[in-house]
């Protein structure tokens, strides 16, 4: 198991015990706490989704610090954690009974305007039912302001995964020192690389011609430590993410991301689950079927299963249903199965299980590329936009490179993408063949498994929006009202601007709104993708001010 | 390309922001005839859904008051007339300054707010600091405050007009550009767009940041320069702060949504014009982060979630055109509001209809006109102060 214990934290009025150097969302997971606390405007019980720094289910107030990420949270001896959103406590709140009182939603567009003598009571009750918790004390700010971490580089890697690694050790071996940034916990270490864990890039503005070091992106390290990185180039290998599906109470504790639901069950560490619904039919879930290994009850996948993955079931019993609508998730608490039905109007039918794992499609951490201007395009194999590239992973903006994931780069080329980039940026490389990308052409398969979903009775909350709690129902009525493209209905329903800051209803909503609009989904637009990547701590960027140094006044 | 309804109309309005559209809305109660609108753009791409959201009375000429009094009446009965809750929560307005010299020039302000009946307030370091605790007392002087300026939540505010001027019968053309005008006879006679030309006798220029560029495809000189401004927004928490808390000294100015999240901007140096688009920057990002932190240091354990940016239409005096162009008759302003268009559009926009139908309003001329900068002599010799 390796590590010491005897790092103890309190998490509501009970104590638990993390390792060390554990993030905090590994040690609650551990101790089996499945809400964490409550969503915003329904108070409905929210749990990790992404485990990887994306979702906003693992939301905690940590040390009197609002919003903090337990997977971003290395567990400190005596933190104090709250759940957030919740009264008494995350798992028995008495603000969930807003979502027992109001099925049909709280449309706060119009409603709440009548009578005109009541305007100011019912601005006092939302504004005091919106928001996460109190403004922290003055110590928990104060912690915070340092100086920021100043370099000049010339080769900065973002992300170490299998391609980012790769091309840093490249780089490494032609005699370069790379800069690594990477946003996870662990250790960090790349033999004649610079390191920097635990850190993420928030912002990577369009480069400065001319200039020897022309870029300048922003970062920040955990928890508040703010960091600037001048580059000649930049490798940016920052992945893909296990992409969200739409279906009845979809936003469940219980419902997680394939990423998570493999660090969860780690060797090692007891499993939180022994009968995981596996959600797709292809390459993830296949690994994800291997690495749950025995934890697995059954596979469901919105299209057809892929001959590995049938394979990879059946040896363990798994049972498979392919081409199946996912119509909701049961259980309140927790997932405790889920009901579908076979596609083209088959039968309904239940499956048990105490998780249902997303691993039906990868989607691009593509942020960085549209900061900086890069010439993007809509792959509709993935249903998303990636990077534009040549062989060698270099974008339209000359010194930046896309790698791996983030490009599209098929899982057993990844590490020879970032390779290639390397090469190119330390000498002129010779003509090569492209490496293998998710397809082009095409149509996206889920807009027809989302065609025929929405034609279906929808039993339960289908919320399209899990940080804002947006209903599915408020995009399709702000289509109806003739409000076109995602940006408008963004606008009008407050999709997207949550904490996940749309990684996890952008790609669906486009989707679905391709079918409302009756256009393809590259037409309905896309949400300028604008700093920070991730939300980041105003002292982190007030450190990075120039005049950030001089006495107060 | 949606092709246009007809081949001519009795007004064509540019800009389908807060300005435009309030305008419209104003020109079909009137009975104006046939209206068109059009956008380059979606609705509230612009600068109407990228603004702050505040809304106050406490101005530098005593024309301004007025149109902002009228205007936060307006806001007050918006859910009524509109059928859009807009959430108008009237948290006031405190300005800050840092040194006796921007207190003394606040004090002036204040003095020329209360003779217009409005109960504005000087409050001193003490009393900011319990109507904001979490202030820091060294970081201000002093300030004015006037607890019936407010906030309110732009888009829905767009909605509303957009369909009340579609349920009067006003034709809402998003994703056309204006790209000039027809003249004959010396006068107005027609808008070219890029959905075809049509024939108009009045064109209402309310295009916010692209008024200028517009103004100048009609051959019109004008003085308004597209600034980009922009924004922040935070994540969200409990109520904490209740007024929008503004400092001239440095445009730092910023309040708490409805929604919980603190939102705000800075004015930091950017090329002017409209050819760069609405990047964000990283100087934005630190230069504002850096005023929070020292003015509330309690902010510094919040999270910037969101930036954007937008443009002010500004103009050299810090007041709008409002008016027809004695140059081209037909062509009437309605622009350079210089980030305020949503404080004084629901009044300022029932004069600019007036001017189109050709009867008079209430608005000096002197002070609005598009004529004051004409001439050798332009714009009047008032001492004005920017309260941002």
């Amino acid at each position: 198991m390796g590590g010491k214990t005897g790092r103890r934290f309190a998490y509501g009025r009970r104590t638990f015990e993390a390792r060390d150097g554990e993030s905090l969302l590994d040690a609650i997971a551990r101790a089996r706490v499945p809400i964490l606390g409550r969503s915003l405007r329904y108070h409905r019980p929210r749990g990790p989704v992404c485990g990887v720094g994306q979702c906003a289910g693992c939301l905690v107030r940590v040390n009197d610090r609002p919003n903090v990420r337990a997977c971003r949270h290395r567990v400190g001896d005596g933190d104090r954690v709250e759940g957030q959103n919740a009264w008494p406590s995350p798992r028995f709140d008495v603000g969930g009974a807003i979502d027992l009182v109001f099925p049909g939603g709280i449309d706060t567009l119009h409603g709440f305007r009548r009578p005109a003598w009541a305007k100011g009571l019912y601005q006092r009750v939302v504004r005091h039912l919106a928001g996460y918790g109190p403004l922290p004390g003055a110590a928990a700010s104060a912690a915070w302001t340092g100086p920021p971490d100043e370099r000049s580089v010339e080769v900065v890697v973002v992300g170490a995964g299998a391609s980012g690694r790769a091309a840093a050790e490249r780089l490494v071996a032609l005699g370069r020192r790379p800069l690594v940034l990477d946003r996870g916990l662990g250790p960090l270490a790349i033999p004649g690389a610079d390191v920097l864990p635990a850190t993420t890039v928030t912002f990577l503005p369009p480069p400065t011609t001319g200039a020897d070091r022309p870029f300048s992106l922003i970062a920040y390290t955990e928890p508040a430590r703010g960091v600037r990185v001048s580059a000649g180039s930049v490798i940016a290998a920052t992945g893909a993410y296990d992409g969200g599906l739409l279906f009845g109470d979809g936003d469940r504790p219980g419902i997680l991301s394939a990423d998570l639901a493999v660090t969860l069950s780690d060797a090692g560490r007891p499993s939180p689950f022994h009968e995981a619904i596996v959600v797709g039919g292809g390459e993830r879930a296949r690994a994800v079927v291997e690495r749950l290994d025995g934890a697995v009850g059954s596979v469901i996948a919105p299209g057809e299963i892929s001959p590995e993955l049938t394979r990879a079931a059946s040896d363990r019993g798994i049972p498979l249903y392919p081409r199946s609508l996912l119509l909701r998730a049961l259980g309140r608490a927790r997932v405790r199965g889920l009901s579908a039905r076979s596609r083209g109007n088959g039968t309904p039918f239940y499956l048990s299980g105490d998780a249902i794992v997303l691993a039906h499609r990868r989607l691009p951490n593509a942020q960085l590329f549209f900061q900086a201007g890069a010439r993007m395009h809509w792959r509709a194999g993935g249903a998303a936009y990636y990077p534009v590239v040549d062989p060698s992973g270099g974008t339209s903006v000359p010194g930046l490179f896309a790698v791996g994931d983030a490009a599209g780069i098929l899982a057993p080329f990844a590490a020879e993408s970032g390779v290639r980039a390397a090469e190119a940026i330390v000498a002129s490389p010779a003509a090569r063949e492209p490496l293998a990308r998710v397809e082009e052409g095409g149509r996206a398969e889920l807009e027809g498994y989302y065609r025929e979903l929405l034609a279906q009775p929808r039993p339960g909350r289908w919320i399209a929006c899990p940080c804002e709690d947006v209903l599915l129902g408020e995009v399709e009525e702000a289509s109806r009202a003739g409000y076109r493209g995602i940006e408008v209905v963004k606008r009008y329903s407050n999709l997207g601007t949550g904490t996940c800051q749309g990684r996890y209803c952008l790609p669906e909503a486009l989707l679905i709104l391709s079918l409302l609009e009756g256009r393809p989904p590259n037409e309905v637009g896309y949400i300028t993708q604008r700093p920070p990547v991730v939300p980041t701590p105003i002292a982190a960027l007030a450190a990075l001010d120039a005049r950030a140094g001089e006495a107060a006044p | 390309m949606t092709p246009l309804g007809r081949s001519s109309y009795r007004v064509a309005v540019v800009g389908a922001g807060i300005v435009g559209l309030y305008t419209a809305y104003h020109l079909a109660r009137a009975g104006a005839g046939p209206i068109l609108v059009v956008d380059r753009g979606f609705l509230s791409s612009g600068a109407s859904g990228r603004n702050g959201g505040g809304v106050r009375q406490q101005w530098e000429t005593r024309a301004t008051v007025r149109l902002a009094r009228e205007a936060v009446e307006a806001y007050r009965r918006f859910g009524r007339d509109f059928g859009y809750n807009i959430w108008f929560r009237q948290g006031g307005y405190l300005f800050l300054a840092e040194t006796d010299a921007e207190l003394g020039r606040l004090r002036t302000v204040h003095d020329l707010v209360r003779s217009e009946g409005l109960p504005s307030e000087v409050l001193d370091p003490d009393a900011i600091g319990r109507l904001v605790p979490g202030i820091a007392p060294r970081a201000v002087r002093g300030g004015t405050y006037l607890h019936t300026d407010g906030t309110l939540h732009p888009f829905p505010a767009v909605w509303g007009v957009y369909e009340a001027v579609r349920a009067l019968g006003v034709e809402v053309a998003l994703g056309v550009e204006a790209r000039g005008v027809e003249r004959a006879a010396g006068r107005l006679a027609g808008l070219v767009t890029s959905a075809g030309t049509v024939a108009v006798p009045s064109v209402v220029n309310a295009a916010g940041g692209w008024s200028g560029d517009f103004s100048r495809s009609a051959e019109l000189e004008v003085p308004n320069v597209a600034t980009r401004h922009e924004i922040l927004a935070t994540e969200a928490l409990k109520p904490f702060l209740d007024p929008m808390i503004v400092r001239p000294s440095d445009g730092l100015y910023f309040s708490q949504t409805m929604r919980g999240e603190i939102v705000g901007g800075l004015t930091v140096p950017h090329p002017t014009g409209t050819s760069a688009g609405v990047p964000s920057s990283p100087r934005f990002l630190a230069s504002m982060s850096r005023a929070l932190v020292r003015l509330f240091p309690q902010l510094g354990a919040l999270r910037v979630l969101r930036a954007w940016s937008g443009y002010y239409d500004d103009t050299p005096d810090g007041l709008p055109i409002v008016g027809e162009d004695p140059r081209l008759p037909g062509f009437v302003h309605a622009n350079g509001f210089g980030g305020h268009g949503f404080m004084l559009a629901p009044a300022s926009s029932r004069r600019v209809a007036l001017a189109v139908l050709g009867e008079r309003s209430d608005l000096d001329p002197t002070l609005f006109s598009p004529a004051r900068f004409l001439g050798p002599r332009s714009a009047p010799a008032v001492e004005r102060l920017q309260l941002g």
